[in-house]
């Protein structure tokens, strides 16, 4: 549970940062948009400390949301192939929810 | 090796005691928000990688794309989530995230005895020692602070309350 603690922070710090970006730079509307405002989507991607932070944010929540779900799984119910299907299972979508975010992020900024 | 019970008894002993914080203080219903408020969060995680996906183009890219076709995916994106419902739940969610947050740091410092109370003798009315002042008055934060963000959201998406 220590890196459910770890990640709690690093999400702190990182998603304060992607709800600055969103919402506190600029009206949202500007900052939905493609291109051409100075924190719209591809700009924010194009930042590398920005980018960076999504990156750092992405495979934070992808562990703490998943072993959070896990935890409540197994408490619900205990034996051991209830224990590694539950483990298994969540392992498997957090690792594809990580990786379909990570191939977003290292796409995006190279779209000109 | 199997305890004994079946996955219906357990979810339905959980349904009966996880969901319904009545009756056993604050600290109850923290354990209940902070359950549900992870679960709806993560599933909004799950969604909003999906639809961040779509800066690119979609599921199916996996080389950078040309700019005009991703700029199209991502502006029909944009619209089609641009509707009230969708803002309800951003509000909603920006209330749940807001609750975790707070509360999750109540946790982190209880959990590493920052502001546990000390073990005492149990005395009458019984209050149990880990409930100190200051987690009752963290837990009241969080639920402020997401009151907070419900409202500040709700007049971002709706423009309701400041022009």
């Amino acid at each position: 549970m220590l890196i459910h603690y770890i990640t709690g922070i690093v999400i702190l710090v990182a998603g304060g940062i992607h709800l600055w970006t969103v919402f506190l730079t600029a009206p949202v509307e500007e900052n939905l948009r493609f291109d051409n405002t100075p924190f719209a989507v591809l700009n924010v991607y194009r930042n590398w400390i920005l980018a960076g932070s999504l990156e750092i944010l992405l495979l934070a929540v992808a562990f703490h949301g998943f072993n959070g779900l896990r935890v409540i799984l197994l408490e619900l119910h205990q034996g051991s192939a209830w224990t590694k299907a539950v483990n298994l299972v969540v392992s498997l979508v957090a690792v594809a929810v990580a990786v379909y975010g990570t191939r977003t992020i290292l796409i995006a900024f190279q779209i000109t | 090796m199997d305890v004994g019970n079946s996955l219906a008894s357990s979810l339905a002993v959980a349904l009966r005691t996880w969901l319904i914080p009545r009756r056993y203080g604050v600290m109850r219903w923290s354990y209940t928000l902070q359950r549900i408020s992870g679960v709806a969060i993560t599933l909004y995680f799950v969604a909003h990688i999906v639809e961040t996906g779509n800066v690119v183009g979609g599921a199916h890219i996996w080389m950078v794309p040309a700019y005009q076709y991703a700029r199209d995916v991502w502006t029909e994106t944009v619209e089609f989530l641009a509707n009230p419902l969708f803002d309800a739940g951003l509000t909603v969610i920006g209330f749940l995230v807001f609750f975790h947050t707070v509360n999750g740091l109540r946790l982190f410092l209880a959990h590493f005895g920052i502001i546990l109370g000390k073990p005492h003798r149990p005395e009458y009315p019984y209050i149990p020692a880990s409930m100190t002042r200051l987690q009752i008055a963290l837990f009241w934060l969080s639920i402020a602070l997401a009151v907070a963000a419900l409202l500040y959201s709700v007049n971002i998406f709706f423009k309701v309350i400041l022009p």
